[in-house]
């Protein structure tokens, strides 16, 4: 299903965020799971979002998912859009060491400092599965991680799609299984319901400065 | 858990436990009513003595005490006693004189709150009626002797919390007295015109009285001795610093903490709003004169997980930092082009003058020396490409200093319109600063400092100079990534607009005198229920983060404390605050008692759990098998009010019901065991609050058996 043309009834709004370095695919990620396509996109500035409507466990879903730029000097501000966030996704390249790396190093810090949601579902994700023969970083090293911090793990390739949807199925279903996100979602519903929101503004489409 | 901490009434209980301590109570009680009514009848309403004399004697009191919350509003005391403390003043009268009529004015402005405070301890009410309306700064220095603020001050900020819940701004709280005066008294127009006028002078007058200067002056007092406890918190540093996040609080030790302190002292809502008020002057001078306010960090971005107030506070200090840095480094830049100028007109010394050292030029490849604009440190080993020189980072912009409210604001907008034109300010902010340090420099040499990944080094060994920029004829030593590449790219579009301006001299992207000024309006116009509720929490997770350290030794009271702290944090981040606020006030008390009298509060715990166990028993026939521990009996109590304020919150109520289910609830809430003896007439209460009201007669008079609706 496409992002939203307009306006339309739902159960939960959840707010997603991925973070990770520069040049790891989070754009990429992110557009194949909401449009089924692929590109290899400028990269992002500032913050971009997408939203799409899912069906899962018999709830009609509202998934409010933001894209942020990995580049340093935009940390400050992506660091406000951590607030309240039901689910993190944190994006490396399995060619990339350095991207897997900074996993700790950076972006844990980050959700530590700036996460206001002690309950929010945090997913590690490595991209770039197509490109298996340049793989520097194992998927024994990805569980690890995953189990170390705590989180969901997956392996994907927004070029060829594999695990995309999976990828954010599995987390949408971890936040439905915890109660206090649960109960979040629904205050999003009814802050919407008193508020009309114009269609959906594509990334082509955007506006700048 | 016993609600009143009355001393000696505590003392026959502990002895007797016996019905003789409840008849004792009554008694006590009974003396209350009296000084109540004697006090009542001295006001202006003495002509209603007449028609007194037709009714009952329960019946009249009973009016009375209605006719009390009603028509006096807080603070304001007879025309008469205002008078003589203002003759007072004029003549200088000796201080003694001055405290008995001060004292008086107290007793007479506020019956209602007298008589929760001598509920709550005989001794504080002795002290409340020799003290004076407003606290001082002695008083509340010597209070610090206590290891945690006495619960008489959270009490009075939760009054305040219930009372502002009717008023949307401080504004209309501070000047909707001489409005409710005027409908209660019913007094002329032209009087009202007189207590008006009246009003104002007392206002004005209030910020210049003595004890509030100097009050004033030691919150914000520069060296920040003032209200100072001590926690000894290196053991336990990490528990610590949880707490009062975790309930979205401030931090111990902050000005958010002393501001609780100092206005939860204040016996009157009224004083207590003026004194805010106060305070958002003092906040604007120290605005204006650009001076930090102690007890906040000076420079930290905002804590989300801090309530708002503090966030605010660390707003204003951190654009007072920002603004000093800004006037330095444009005095810097401006003296730099000025030295720069002066080399150049030197046209004699031009071509042989070594750049000296503060100077910093870059050499184009025409082998003009250009002046270096806001450059900040060398950028690792990277040389510009077409020039060979060393590439500088920029000094940049700051980014914005976002609030919790105005993160909310910025993210609906952004859902709202789709515009990334944050992002992209930034972006080509930094961009003019890097063309400023870097003359000569291209994209590549943009995105190898801003954006490493998108930059691929070439393969080959070849070094060409020489060679110009142009899509085919790129630069052997490396391009940029394929994605940087794309046609239509926004980066290079943005880099082809952009200047080269220091960021010093760049459009400011966050502007802070208009933040700070937007901070001081909303702090001018808060909701007063608002800005009670954040002192409130703040001045809760204080206590409980002394007392942690203090109980943490003693395994007893350490686990009932572990369980109160549970249910504060709990109870924090749940909805439904408002009608949680007593039960916060209660575990405070519990927690104060553990420590001025750890076994008595733990005997009070067992014989709470006895009763817990009592009330569990019809139940256990309908749950079979649920484990419960001590949390979830703890939850049961208080959770059992919270049931009962469901039917009324779901019936429909019209305002003047609503507006006097208020009253009296407040109302039963300090004189809970007044209804023990005299169950009010069907007709004087609304329908579902009579039995909300029993029920919660019967919980604080600790009664063994629960009725669940």
């Amino acid at each position: 299903m496409d992002s939203s043309s307009g306006h339309q009834e739902f159960d939960y709004l959840f707010k997603l965020l991925m973070i990770g370095d520069s040049g790891v695919g989070k754009s990429s990620l992110l557009l194949s799971f909401t449009s089924d396509a692929f590109e290899d996109l400028s990269p992002t500035i500032g913050v971009d979002f997408k939203v799409k409507y899912v069906m899962m466990g018999g709830k009609k879903l509202k998934l409010a998912i933001w894209d942020t730029a990995g580049q340093e000097r935009f940390r400050t501000l992506t660091s406000s859009y951590y607030r309240g966030a039901q689910g993190i996704i944190m994006v490396y390249d399995v060619t990339r060491r350095d991207t897997f790396t900074n996993l700790s190093e950076i972006w844990a810090k980050e959700i530590d400092l700036y996460s206001t949601n002690q309950d929010c579902i945090k997913m590690l994700v490595g991209n770039k599965l197509d490109k298996d023969g340049d793989r520097v970083v194992t998927k024994k090293e990805g569980i690890d991680f995953a189990r170390e911090y705590g989180c969901l793990f997956i392996e994907c390739s927004a070029k060829t799609r594999v695990n995309v949807q999976q990828c954010f199925e599995e987390l949408v279903l971890k936040i439905l299984d915890t109660p206090s996100l649960i109960a979040e979602g629904s205050k999003g519903v009814k802050k919407n319901i008193f508020k009309d929101r114009p269609p959906q503004s594509d990334a082509s489409a955007s506006s700048c400065c | 858990m016993e609600p009143h901490a009355s001393s000696f009434v505590s003392k026959a209980r502990t002895a007797f436990h016996s019905a003789a301590a409840k008849a004792e109570r009554v008694l006590t009680d009974f003396k209350i009513d009296l000084d109540s009514d004697k006090q009542f009848h001295d006001d202006d309403f003495g002509m209603q003595r007449g028609d007194e004399s037709a009714r009952s004697e329960n019946e009249s009191k009973f009016r009375n005490e209605l006719k009390h919350i009603k028509w006096r509003p807080p603070g304001i005391g007879t025309k008469q006693d205002w008078q003589d403390r203002i003759n007072n003043i004029r003549k200088g009268r000796k201080e003694v004189e001055v405290t008995d009529k001060v004292g008086d004015v107290n007793v007479g402005s506020v019956p209602f709150y007298d008589e929760n405070l001598y509920i709550l301890n005989v001794k504080n009410d002795l002290d409340a009626k020799a003290s004076e309306a407003i606290p001082t700064v002695e008083g509340l220095t010597a209070a610090t002797k206590h290891p945690i603020p006495p619960s008489s001050v959270l009490k009075q900020l939760a009054i305040a919390i219930e009372a502002g819940r009717q008023t949307n701004s401080m504004k209309d709280f501070v000047a909707s007295s001489p409005a409710r005066e005027k409908a209660g008294l019913s007094i002329s127009s032209v009087k009202a015109l007189v207590l008006r006028e009246k009003e104002d002078k007392l206002t004005s007058e209030f910020s210049s009285d003595e004890k509030v200067v100097y009050l004033i002056n030691s919150l914000f007092d520069q060296e920040g001795e003032f209200l100072r406890r001590k926690i000894n918190s290196d053991p336990e540093e990490t528990s610590i610093s949880s707490l009062p996040r975790d309930i979205h609080g401030a931090p111990p030790e902050s000005l958010v903490v002393k501001l609780a302190e100092v206005i939860g002292n204040f016996k009157t809502l009224r004083g207590m709003s003026l004194f805010w008020s106060r305070v958002v002057d003092e906040l604007r001078k120290h605005w204006s004169e650009e001076k930090h306010l102690l007890g906040v960090p000076p420079d930290d971005i905002p804590d989300l997980k801090s309530c708002l107030l503090y966030q605010q506070f660390q707003v204003i200090n951190c654009c007072i930092s920002r603004k000093r840095r800004h006037i330095i480094a444009i005095e810097s830049l401006d003296s730099m082009v000025m030295e720069a100028n002066s080399n150049t007109s030197d046209s004699a010394n031009y071509m042989g003058r070594i750049p000296t050292s503060p100077l910093l030029y870059a050499r184009l490849r025409t082998g003009e020396l250009v002046l270096r604009l806001g450059a900040d440190c060398p950028s690792g080993d990277l040389t510009l490409l077409e020039t060979g020189e060393p590439a500088y980072s920029p000094v940049t912009q700051e980014g914005p200093l976002l609030t919790e409210d105005l993160i909310k604001e910025t993210e609906e907008f952004v859902l709202r319109t789709g515009s990334v034109g944050a992002g992209c300010s930034q972006l080509l902010s930094d961009m003019q600063a890097f063309k400023a340090a870097n003359p000569g420099c291209i994209l590549e040499d943009f995105v190898r400092w801003y954006s490493p990944p998108d930059w691929m080094e070439s393969e080959g060994s070849t070094e060409d100079r020489d060679s110009f920029y142009g899509g085919e004829s790129m630069s052997s030593r490396g391009q940029l990534s394929l994605r940087m590449q794309k046609e239509g790219n926004l980066w290079r579009e943005l880099w082809e607009t952009s200047k080269s301006v220091p960021a010093v001299k760049q459009t400011p992207l966050y502007d802070e005198d208009l933040a700070v000024e937007g901070i001081l309006d909303a702090f001018e116009d808060i909701q007063p229920s608002e800005l009670y509720r954040q002192l409130f929490v703040s001045l809760l997770g204080l206590g409980f983060a002394i007392a942690e350290t203090m109980l943490s030794g003693d395994i007893d009271t350490s686990k009932l404390f572990n369980d109160c702290k549970e249910y504060i944090v709990t109870t924090s981040q749940s909805d439904g605050f408002h009608e949680k606020v007593n039960e916060l006030v209660q575990m405070y008390e519990t927690v104060e008692k553990m420590l001025l009298n750890p076994d008595k509060a733990l005997k009070m715990m067992k014989h709470m759990e006895e009763s817990t166990m009592t009330t569990d028993e019809p139940k256990r026939r309908f749950s079979t098998g649920e484990p419960k521990h001590r949390f979830k009996r703890f939850s049961h109590i208080f959770g059992g009010k919270d049931k009962l304020l469901t039917p009324v919150r779901k019936d429909e109520v019209n305002d003047e019901e609503k507006q006097i289910r208020h009253s009296f609830s407040s109302f039963f809430d300090s004189k809970s065991s007044l209804f023990s003896k005299k169950p009010p007439k069907p007709g004087n209460l609304y329908p579902g609050e009579q039995p909300l009201s029993l029920e919660r007669l019967d919980s604080y008079l600790d009664k063994v058996q629960f009725h669940p609706i």
